[in-house]
């Protein structure tokens, strides 16, 4: 899967969920906390990105991530492995 | 006390009850549920308040359940005991505004849909999460949410667990009194206390016991469903698994 469509995906994400947040303001290399997000929006964030994108990566395995970026390569490593089911 | 609760009644008849666990972001410790129910006892008995305002710190209202008793509960060590805090709440002698200016999720929601007016933040995020986590909802969830944001909003609500944006809901034409602005959230629940207080204690109290016997055989109906779903769903395998992976910080 490729990155530039998982990064779009999640950047569609960000824009419905944080507040006063512009396309063009969105850096890869920054987390999205820096841009106002609290832990229950990453959390809607994430979700509805791996909805989209059909995979499913544990809780457990997100949550040493620190940017966007990271996530984006998060989600390419859990397309490529088919998906990681929790249940 | 452990200053988890703090409680204020002014003289004009207000009375402030404000969940300032900075720690576990108002999570029903035991601790915290035994607080809330002192302290709304100790308003009730020894002030006699006219309203009061319930609120909780500025980016968490309540955050629910807390990990370690839902891992008991589905140990089967103990029973729930959520249940104690909306049929306390639902009992008041007194109208009771919720000001939401944080999130309130699972519990820490209905803690607001027991309350007689209801104040949310367009920037904060609401849900019922009990089935994102693996169990039948609680606390009276099943009948007094269609309460607050109609049937089918509440049916979205519960099946899905998702935690919506107070600007969501604003658009889905729910109960919610107010949908405002952070800022503004405690300033309209001030507002309102104020009109409340222009009346006489007596008819408020009379009239809080007309408006809230609906909701008290609402949450008894509720309790028999709930507590048996509960029994079943939280020793479903599958459950224990499901809390201990979402809870990790």
């Amino acid at each position: 899967m490729d990155k530039e469509k998982i990064y779009a995906v999640i950047k569609k994400h960000m824009l419905e969920n944080l507040e006063d947040l512009n396309e063009s303001d969105i850096e890869p290399q920054k987390s999205m906390k820096d841009f106002g997000a609290n832990s229950l929006d990453i959390i809607e964030v994430v979700s509805c990105s791996m909805r989209e994108l059909n995979i499913k990566i544990p809780r457990s395995e997100l949550a040493d991530i620190n940017t966007i970026d990271e996530l984006a390569d998060k989600f390419i490593a859990g397309a490529a492995a088919g998906g990681i089911n929790v249940k | 006390m452990s200053g988890i609760i703090e409680t204020e009644v002014k003289d004009n008849g207000i009375a402030y009850l404000k969940m300032k666990d900075e720690k576990d972001k108002n999570t029903f410790s035991d601790d915290f549920v035994h607080e809330i129910i002192a302290s709304l006892d100790e308003l009730e008995n020894n002030y006699q308040p006219k309203v009061l305002i319930l609120s909780g710190m500025p980016d968490v209202f309540s955050g629910g359940a807390e990990k370690q008793n839902l891992l008991d509960l589905c140990d089967g060590k103990i029973h729930v005991k959520d249940l104690l805090i909306s049929e306390r709440l639902v009992n008041t002698p007194f109208p009771v505004i919720a000001a939401m200016e944080g999130h309130a999720v699972g519990g820490g929601f209905i803690m607001a849909v027991c309350s007689d007016i209801v104040i949310a933040a367009r920037e904060s995020r609401y849900g019922v999460v009990f089935m994102a986590l693996g169990f039948t909802p609680g606390m009276g969830c099943t009948r007094l949410l269609p309460e607050l944001v109609g049937n089918y909003i509440a049916n979205e609500m519960m099946y899905t667990g998702k935690t919506y944006k107070g600007r969501e809901l604003a658009e889905k034409n729910t109960q919610i009194n107010y949908i405002l602005p952070q800022a503004e959230v405690m300033t309209k629940a001030e507002n309102i206390a104020l009109q409340i207080i222009e009346k006489n204690v007596k008819s408020i109290q009379l009239l809080k016991h007309a408006l809230s016997a609906g909701k008290k055989k609402l949450l008894i109906e509720a309790r028999v469903q709930e507590d048996f779903m509960h029994k079943l769903s939280f020793a479903f395998p599958e459950t224990k698994k499901t809390i201990e992976e979402l809870y990790r910080k």
